[in-house]
């Protein structure tokens, strides 16, 4: 596990906390796992975050943002949400498993239950396989 | 050679082979040992008396040729836990080795004379009845060690630790792997102590030279299997280097952790700081850095998915298979405790003893809340095993699981239904598993209910599924699918790439009609599953259980669960819909 802080000069800098899970965790320099703290540009979004630590939207599976799920697997619901201070985002690579039943009813976006009613909820991953 | 019963009765030392009667004959695993419980097993008789039996089966591929991922072997009876019917599947090399001799199931009934206990060889031959005495009173590792140097051909050893000889309620059956570990558990339910009580220490099956298994038609069966192979292999979560084989079931643990759902504490959070210490991802990282172990490793021949660890020491010594999810949590989060060796370590007395790791976590976790230990106090955790190895007063309470132990502390916040603790998953916090917890005839059971594709569920992959109308729907056709998955062998997580992968269902589907010489689309799994269902459920009702056992527990309905400070909201009424139509 590989725990770094990531600061940058920006004039106004919501920090966030962000954990790597799986391969991933090589964005931020560890091997399973990273935890980072980070300094984002003043209305960064989550775009903003994966552009930042170079994470292909195609590698990210699973994003939380305070223990509310934003994002699935080849699902891009979650770009455009806006990070608050103080924020804590979970992410998983794509190989990250979590059957339908075991998340039929935690907290979603509302952005990701939009596009989820349109793609259809059960699916483990949304990416052609 | 078309399958046999083998009928062992324990009283008279004997054996007999049968024929498989017309209306068990469409069934294996999972279905077979339920219809066979329902027509033989009073449903009032007490689990550990003369008129309960024991009842072993393989899936109906188990044993073909090349069929991928399908060792699971399902065991049967009454459960002392519940009191209700109980199937139980595991892992390891007993279910291929069982079809191969052309078994259906295997039934076993009576009580041997009073202090009497046997070691089973099962061959093509038959059956011999060997004294267990080298072996009594020993673990489950030092058994099948004995067992290998004492039979030839690398044998399956179906076997119970001391728990089970002792008949505690948390006893379950041990089946060994490929390097001859136990780890392999049909945990749930008490079954090892339904064996303890017929005075069975350990079961050897030996396949050599056996008939095999038939398949009806090779073509189908070969079509369904590559199939179903191409989509394991294929999919992210099952293929090689996907998240199963790397981080095996433990990849949830931070999952479950970022969702809020994961019960932390006897299930007074759904968050644990600790989690990512004791996570799948952790495990690798101590498989890599210490040696002597390894992620990826098959509980048995066949097996493409490969979830399975082997979790190292300090030294880099090999220590225990397998720091599952369910284990690392009930053991670790559930009890506040984020050392991974020290939940290795308990993990290894679960598999020596012969408990079932859910219950015995959940279990010291009461303990923790009655006030024997504080959370997190893992030397006092480990050291709560060696009281159930001496069988102390204490140590025969804990191991009769949570209510048992809730009872002695005076603990009234007791996550249980029907007798049984939950897994790892909150029902507050993932209200659809919870529908599954309350009305599974199984108890509380994260298996019971595994979504497969949508549209062969009934349900439309677009349905909205995401408040609480409609999860009794959703959670009947889940339990329908997964009991007609526990009745293939084939391994569970098939689910994934069968969800996602449509020609993945048609492969699994098409394998077991090439088996069972059925034509494909003769098979509806919805059906067949909520027909076992049925079978369980009136074996239930029949032995006293009534709507009333469908509930989760009432601290659940006003106690808030941070971090979303939710509590359990699905009114009785809905609970009740999910078997209404079997009034």
């Amino acid at each position: 596990m590989r725990t770094i802080s990531h600061s940058l000069q920006y004039k106004f800098m919501p920090t966030i906390n962000v954990t790597l899970y799986g391969d991933i965790a090589h964005y931020g320099s560890g091997k399973h796992i990273a935890i980072m703290d980070l300094d984002l540009p003043e209305d960064a979004v989550i775009d903003t975050l994966l552009q930042e630590i170079s994470l292909p939207s195609t590698e990210r599976g699973y994003l939380f943002v305070n223990a509310v799920l934003y994002d699935a697997p080849g699902l891009y619901a979650s770009r455009n949400e806006l990070l608050q201070e103080g924020a804590h985002i979970g992410i998983f690579s794509i190989r990250h498993m979590w059957p339908y039943q075991y998340r039929d009813g935690i907290r979603m976006s509302d952005s990701l239950k939009a596009a989820m009613e349109e793609s259809g909820p059960m699916q483990n991953t949304y990416r052609k396989t | 050679m078309a399958r046999k019963i083998l009928r062992i009765n324990m009283g008279a030392l004997s054996f007999a082979y049968e024929e498989v009667p017309g209306k068990w004959a469409k069934w294996g695993g999972r279905g077979l040992t339920s219809v066979i419980v329902a027509d033989e097993v009073d449903p009032t008789c007490h689990p550990l008396g003369p008129n309960n039996k024991l009842v072993i089966a393989p899936g109906w591929v188990s044993g073909a040729p090349a069929a991928p991922s399908s060792g699971r072997t399902s065991f049967g009876g009454k459960s002392p836990l519940t009191g209700g019917i109980k199937e139980s599947n595991s892992g390891g090399i007993s279910a291929q080795k069982i079809a191969k001799l052309g078994l259906a199931a295997i039934i076993i009934e009576g009580v041997p004379e009073k202090g009497k206990w046997y070691t089973l060889a099962i061959t093509k031959d038959g059956v011999s009845f060997d004294s267990a005495d080298d072996i009594l009173g020993k673990g489950m590792y030092e058994v099948d060690e004995i067992l290998w140097k004492k039979f030839s051909n690398e044998p399956a050893v179906i076997g119970i630790g001391q728990a089970g000889e002792k008949k505690l309620s948390n006893a379950g059956i041990s089946v060994n792997d490929p390097e001859n570990k136990p780890g392999r558990y049909a945990g749930r339910g008490g079954l090892g102590a339904v064996m303890g009580a017929r005075g069975i220490k350990a079961i050897v099956v030996d396949d050599t030279d056996g008939p095999g298994v038939e398949v009806a038609n090779m073509d189908l069966f070969k079509t369904g299997r590559k199939k179903l192979t191409d989509a394991i292999m294929s999919h992210d979560l099952t293929k090689p280097g996907g998240g199963l084989n790397l981080y095996g079931t433990n990849v949830l643990m931070n999952i479950i952790n970022e969702a809020g759902g994961l019960p932390t504490r006897n299930f007074s959070a759904g968050q644990f700081e600790g989690a990512s210490l004791i996570s799948g991802e952790m495990v690798a990282e101590m498989v890599e850095k210490r040696g002597g172990g390894m992620t990826g490793h098959g509980c048995h021949a066949g097996c493409i998915i490969k979830c399975s660890n082997i979790y190292p020491d300090e030294k880099g010594d090999a220590l225990v298979s397998c720091v599952e999810y369910e284990t690392a949590w009930a053991l670790g989060a559930n009890c506040g405790i984020d050392d991974l060796d020290y939940v290795a370590q308990m993990t290894y007395q679960c598999n020596d003893l012969g408990l079932d790791s859910i219950e015995a976590g959940n279990t010291i976790a009461i303990a923790m809340e009655g006030g024997a230990l504080e959370f997190g106090d893992k030397v006092g955790a480990l050291g709560l095993f060696d009281e159930i190895r001496k069988m102390s007063p204490l140590g025969r309470i804990l191991g009769q699981g949570v209510e048992a132990t809730a009872k002695a502390y005076g603990v009234h916040r007791v996550p249980t239904v029907k007798g049984q603790s939950m897994p790892a998953y909150e029902p507050r916090a993932i209200k659809g598993i919870g529908v599954t917890y309350a009305t599974t005839p199984m108890g509380a059971d994260h298996t019971a209910g595994y979504t497969i594709a949508p549209e062969i569920a009934g349900v439309s992959g677009k349905v909205d599924p995401l408040t609480d109308e409609g999860k009794a729907a959703l959670s009947l056709t889940f339990q329908a699918a997964t009991a007609f998955i526990d009745s293939t062998g084939y391994c569970l997580f098939i689910a994934f790439p069968i969800l996602d992968i449509e020609t993945g269902f048609a492969g699994m589907v098409e394998s077991v009609a090439g088996v069972m010489g059925l034509e494909a689309d003769g098979i509806d799994a919805i059906e067949m599953g909520k027909e076992i269902l049925k079978v369980e459920r009136n074996f239930n009702k029949q032995a006293g259980f009534t709507s009333a056992d469908d509930r989760l527990p009432e601290f659940m309905r006003y106690e808030k669960l941070p971090p979303h400070d939710v509590v359990w909201t699905m009114p009785d009424e809905d609970l009740d819909e999910v078997f209404a139509w079997m009034d």
